[in-house]
């Protein structure tokens, strides 16, 4: 729900229920104030009878006129006196009007009365009427204008907000250009606006600091690497070697391989995250897996590895780099967790590549699969980074990548948008 | 030939020399950036092995610096980044190669020799070996002149030998040189063995002598001898 739907509903919703306590309140108040003006008038017409009667020792000569009728009834008992409605029959009316009527006692010429004085209340209903619909309308009117208002007004008012928000959504931390917000005079989203390029402006630093310390240990670490590889690569240059030397050195070897690719996965991955491979491209599949079909084949044909393979016409928009890196990363999980005598198979259609393999492993945990240093069992021949680089450049392409667990086959398929671009 | 390493890690720079230093190359070495602007403007050199960054300035400019005035010595850059940008950067600067580090120094040496190989003999791509042959441009090996026919990983297994000959070759630098280093497999390098035997057999059978020798089971040694 958008903030103005929202507070629009609020508002009417509160000036609705204002209003129509208001209203009520106001009708009550209303009548309440004519009926005392009338009580008044008649409490004065009172005054006059008995005035006169005082006076004169008889009664008024009874007169009326349309909205006010005077009675006097001979009475033997004493009348209480006090105000009441009466309902009277008008001439030249169809439906009895409603009276306000005040009742009390006169004694004149030794004789006791019921006076009844008796106002008719028609005109202040009407009265009442009228003012109720013309407050209604106001109202109603003031409800209609406000909401219009409120729509129009916060939509212009709140703009600024929305500009602001497509910048920030626009804006990229890799990237070099400033964030370009809308000037405003409304001092809220200034102070916005402020906030948001000095968190930007900050974040930019500190990820510039972390990006560049990241890099540079990387590349600091590279070279010890590159040291402690020259001095084996001498150190085997030595006739005098003994057998159990050799094999020292060997494992040596070994580690500073899985060492150098270490730093070397970790690095890439860092790249890819801070987006550093955005420049996409067309990628023709076909040619790319084939070459690497190629490069591979020797080494299945030197383990026996059976290939099937099914190629189409195909290509995907992505950073050329990557594409290349991802093929690498399937293949070469295809190759190593295989087994001597093993099975690949390679699948490739517009928007599809599959590349399934046998191994030793049972099914891999789906959940766990991509994660960082995943291992499915003590193979700790590969650095458990394979897998998270391929999703992490699948995540960056925009492709999708899943897996499943197929007739003792590892089969894992990368999916795009062939239509794209 | 004289070759200059420009490498400010001395530990580098000592192992590169050591290892190239034999009866076809001399090694000089430059630790900084002024001595090494120094004996570029003074000597020639077969090649130069280029660190980017240097104490006192960078590598970039030390290579434009010899560009501009006309230098073909031939120069390869060693860097720890590892970008197709900063690759990009320095072939188009005048680089002939660019190697990242940390790299084995038989990789270095074959890459050395390729370029010495190319600013030397145009044209000719010729590289001989007792009496074997390898065409660099139609890619083919001959042995006493008669054409052997064998696989790429067979054909860059070879001449990766031979520009390496008389050293040993750990297992891993071969693996590395064939698969490239981001070729996470295992570390088993067994599946080398078989590329190796081919290469053995096919050469025996042709007439050539078998110059492959294991060390150790750790690498190979590719000599007359």
């Amino acid at each position: 729900m958008k903030l103005f739907t929202r507070y629009n509903r609020a508002n009417l919703i509160a000036n609705i229920i204002i209003f129509l306590i208001a209203s009520v309140a106001f009708y009550f108040a209303l009548r309440f104030i004519l009926i005392k003006q009338i009580d008044e008038d008649l409490e004065i017409e009172h005054d006059e009878i008995v005035e006169y009667v005082q006076k004169h020792d008889q009664l008024p000569e009874s007169f009326s006129v349309s909205d006010q009728v005077i009675l006097f009834t001979p009475v033997k008992q004493e009348v209480h006196p006090g105000y009441s409605w009466a309902a009277l029959q008008q001439k030249n009316e169809e439906e009895p009007e409603e009276f306000r009527r005040f009742l009390f006692q006169v004694k004149a010429g030794g004789k006791s009365y019921k006076a009844e004085i008796s106002k008719s209340f028609e005109g202040s209903n009407s009265l009442m009427r009228s003012i109720l619909f013309i407050t209604v309308s106001a109202i109603f009117v003031i409800l209609i204008v406000s909401v219009i208002l409120n729509r129009y007004l916060l939509k212009k008012l709140w703009k600024p907000f929305y500009v602001t928000l497509e910048a920030v959504r626009n804006f990229h931390i890799g990237k070099g250009d400033l964030m370009m917000l809308p000037s405003t005079y409304i001092e809220e989203f200034q102070l916005m606006n402020e906030t948001l390029k000095e968190v930007t402006q900050s974040s930019r630093v500190e990820y510039l600091s972390l990006k560049t310390f990241s890099e540079n240990a990387s590349h600091e670490i590279q070279t010890p690497i590159a040291v402690i590889r020259s001095k084996l690569d001498l150190l085997i240059q030595d006739e005098q070697l003994t057998q159990g030397q050799g094999t020292l050195v060997q494992s040596a070897y070994n580690a500073i391989d899985k060492l150098s690719r270490l730093n070397r996965s970790l690095l890439l991955l860092a790249k890819i995250e801070n987006h550093q491979f955005d420049n996409r491209g067309e990628v023709l599949l076909y040619d790319k897996v084939k070459e690497k079909i190629l490069d591979f084949k020797e080494l299945w044909q030197s383990r026996s590895i059976t290939v099937d393979i099914s190629l189409k016409e195909s290509i995907v928009q992505m950073n050329p780099e990557l594409a290349d890196i991802l093929l690498n990363n399937l293949f070469s999980n295809a190759t190593g967790h295989n087994y001597n005598g093993g099975n690949i198979s390679v699948n490739l259609a517009p928007g599809s590549l599959t590349i399934s393999n046998t191994s030793k492993e049972a099914m891999l945990d789906p959940k766990k699969l991509f994660q960082r240093f995943y291992r499915p069992s003590f193979d700790n021949h590969h650095n458990g980074l394979g897998l998270s680089i391929i999703k992490q450049i699948a995540e960056v392409s925009g492709i999708t990548i899943d897996y499943r667990y197929i007739n003792q086959h590892h089969h894992f398929n990368v999916k795009w948008n062939s239509n794209q671009g | 030939m004289k070759i200059l390493i420009v490498e400010d890690e001395k530990e580098l720079s000592q192992s590169i020399c050591a290892y190239l230093n034999n009866e076809q190359y001399f090694c000089e070495s430059a630790y900084d950036y002024h001595a090494a602007l120094e004996k570029i403007l003074l000597y020639d050199y077969a090649c130069v092995i280029l660190d980017i960054s240097l104490p006192g300035g960078n590598g970039m400019d030390l290579l434009k610096q010899l560009r501009s005035i006309d230098k073909m010595d031939g120069v390869i850059i060693v860097s720890a980044r590892n970008s197709i940008d900063d690759k990009v950067k320095g072939l188009l600067a005048g680089a002939d190669d660019y190697l990242t580090k940390p790299f084995h120094l038989p990789e270095l040496a074959a890459r050395v020799s390729a370029i010495i190989r190319r600013k030397s003999f145009d044209g000719k791509n010729l590289v001989r070996f007792d009496n074997i042959e390898l065409d660099l441009h139609e890619k083919v090996l001959k042995v006493n002149n008669i054409p052997v026919e064998l696989t790429k990983k067979e054909y860059e297994l070879l001449l990766y030998f031979i520009s390496n000959k008389n050293r040993v070759v750990a297992k891993n630098a071969i693996a590395i040189h064939l698969w490239g280093d981001s070729f996470d497999i295992s570390d088993n390098y067994d599946f080398i063995y078989t590329h190796i035997k081919n290469l053995r057999r096919k050469l025996v059978q042709s007439g050539a002598l078998d110059y492959i020798k294991s060390v150790y089971g750790m690498g190979y040694k590719f000599s007359m001898s």
